[in-house]
């Protein structure tokens, strides 16, 4: 009773906290003459931008844009990860020999591909998905099999007087139990489709959030640009926030683990 | 130590933990580097060989080789270099300073912790990309924008990997202190601190890989002079053999990078060894 006392306290002391912010922000920009308002627009400038944003078709239009491909990106990597990452975790030999290079190639910046993706595959959507593929496989592949390890023997035999067999015990009896890695990989990897499709969108500009934030920060209408940041901030951290929920709901029992690391 | 443990671990069973952990580093290496060579060869055939692939969009080994030497004979390589490696050490030096001791605040005040955190957590799980725009109107082509994504990228590992540590600051470990009559600073020198190490190296490899991203996100969408640059730049001319090699070059200091982290904290803080 007293804990959820304190967690209120402490939400509201959140939201002082961020309220005195905006305020001094405003008065910083509109009273006090701190900061350019070119440079810096005042909290209502932006609120107003964003408003505008949100009744504009063309934002739209590059709104679905972006998270088409983001979608995309995302379910293929989701796939193909954990394919890989319980094949490769169930099997010590591919454990042994293909874990360690994966490590490595999931701790190379894959980014500084993006200028080839663009070449190769062009403006369109194709590049931007294999971006967002190729950004977000590699954490959920390693999460998925680091999980695999961590399944109890004493399941797997039990599952197998069962009669499961193959895949079967692969779907039946793995999965669920590598689930909570896995989603932490597919948390992980969300944000980083997230950045592969802007990245695509900035570089290779034909529509898309990234594009729109690009144009309008080059002509220097910061209110817009800062308004399309927020709506980035609100998907990137509205995915991440569905995907917590959806890990309460299918694997509570690993909640208290994941909550200590974030 | 022998290598008879290695082969009797290797059929114990599954646990990853335990098969690497009779492995000595060096071994791990050779296998490592083992099979990159067969990778490369591999490559080298499918793609230079038999051109399963446009060589153009996947240059071979050899060919990429042959670019890093364009490169060198361009004579503009050590300027992009230069400038890159500047800027991650700028941007990595601030995201440290100001992420260890924010960190300590936050572990060691739960009202810091829950003012500070979720607003951490909330910039730190959007793309870093979405502030490039903004810093590069604000600080103008340069340098200027592409430290700040340094910075952005590395300070959320660092910060939040810090407050995490202190947090799981054994309790009795600082009861045991405080009984010895241990004041606040040396409570924080000699238990905080040596408890919380393991997590801040975890959070530096981390900001070290987040800090290499946001270097090239940031050069390769905005900058003249930087390895992001050079690679947009010869990408977009069609000698994607010296892209390549550029690329290669980053990804040889990222995990150069996170190498020397580890080995420093292992040097520094032996009792952390085993964590990764």
């Amino acid at each position: 009773m007293s804990r959820r006392g304190s967690d209120a306290k402490y939400v509201l002391l959140l939201a002082g906290t961020v309220a005195a912010l905006l305020v001094f922000w405003q008065l910083a920009v509109t009273r006090l003459g701190l900061v350019e308002e070119a440079f810096l627009p005042p909290p209502t400038d932006v609120g107003a931008a964003f408003v505008d944003l949100l009744g504009d078709p063309e934002f739209w239009d590059a709104f679905v844009f972006s998270l088409q491909n983001l979608f995309a990106g995302l379910a293929l990597a989701i796939v193909v990860g954990l394919v890989v990452g319980l094949t490769v975790g169930w099997f010590p030999v591919l454990h042994f020999t293909v874990a360690p290079f994966l490590w490595l190639l999931y701790s190379t910046p894959k980014v500084a591909l993006a200028p080839l993706f663009i070449l190769a595959l062009g403006l369109g959507s194709a590049s931007k998905i294999a971006l967002a593929f190729l950004l977000a496989v590699f954490p959920i592949l390693l999460n998925t099999m680091e999980g695999v390890e961590t399944v109890n023997g004493s399941l797997i035999r039990a599952g197998r007087v069962f009669g499961f067999r193959g895949p079967a015990l692969g779907l039946k009896i793995v999965l669920p139990a590598t689930l909570p890695f896995s989603l932490a990989g597919i948390q992980r990897g969300s944000a980083l489709a997230f950045t592969g499709v802007v990245l695509g969108e900035f570089l290779g500009g034909a529509g898309g959030l990234g594009h729109r934030l690009e144009q309008v920060a080059f002509d220097f209408r910061m209110a817009e640009a800062l308004a399309i940041v927020l709506v980035m901030v609100i998907v990137a951290n509205g995915l991440l926030l569905t995907i917590s929920a959806a890990r309460r709901k299918w694997a509570p029992w690993y909640e208290a683990g994941v909550r200590s690391v974030g | 130590m022998t290598t008879v443990t290695t082969a009797s671990s290797r059929a114990a069973g599954p646990s990853l933990a335990a098969r690497l952990a009779a492995l000595d580093p060096w071994q791990k290496a050779l296998i490592v580097l083992g099979e990159v060579l067969v990778v490369l060869a591999l490559w080298q055939l499918l793609v230079g060989s038999w051109r399963v692939i446009n060589p153009i969009f996947l240059p071979p080994p050899l060919s990429i080789l042959e670019g890093f030497d364009e490169l060198l004979a361009s004579g503009q390589l050590g300027e992009h270099v230069l400038t890159s490696i500047r800027s991650w050490l700028t941007g990595f030096g601030l995201a440290t300073l100001i992420g260890v001791p924010l960190g300590l605040l936050m572990g060691s005040s739960l009202a810091v912790d829950r003012v500070v955190g979720p607003m951490a957590w909330t910039i730190y799980a959007t793309p870093m990309l979405a502030y490039q725009p903004l810093a590069l109107a604000w600080f103008g082509f340069g340098t200027g924008p592409v430290v700040f994504l340094v910075v952005m990228g590395a300070l959320f590992p660092i910060l939040l990997n810090v407050s995490a540590g202190m947090r799981t600051t054994s309790p009795s470990l600082v009861n045991a202190a405080r009984v010895y009559g241990g004041r606040r600073l040396q409570l924080y020198r000699k238990v905080f601190l040596p408890s919380t190490v393991a997590f801040l190296i975890a959070g530096m490899r981390q900001g070290a890989v987040m800090a290499t991203i946001a270097l090239m996100v940031a050069e390769l969408a905005g900058t003249s002079t930087g390895m992001g640059a050079l690679i947009v730049r010869t990408a977009n001319s069609y000698q994607t053999d010296q892209s390549f090699a550029a690329i290669a070059m980053v990804v040889l200091w990222s995990v150069g990078m996170t190498q020397l982290i580890g080995g420093v904290g292992r040097w520094v803080a032996p009792w952390t060894k085993g964590a990764r």
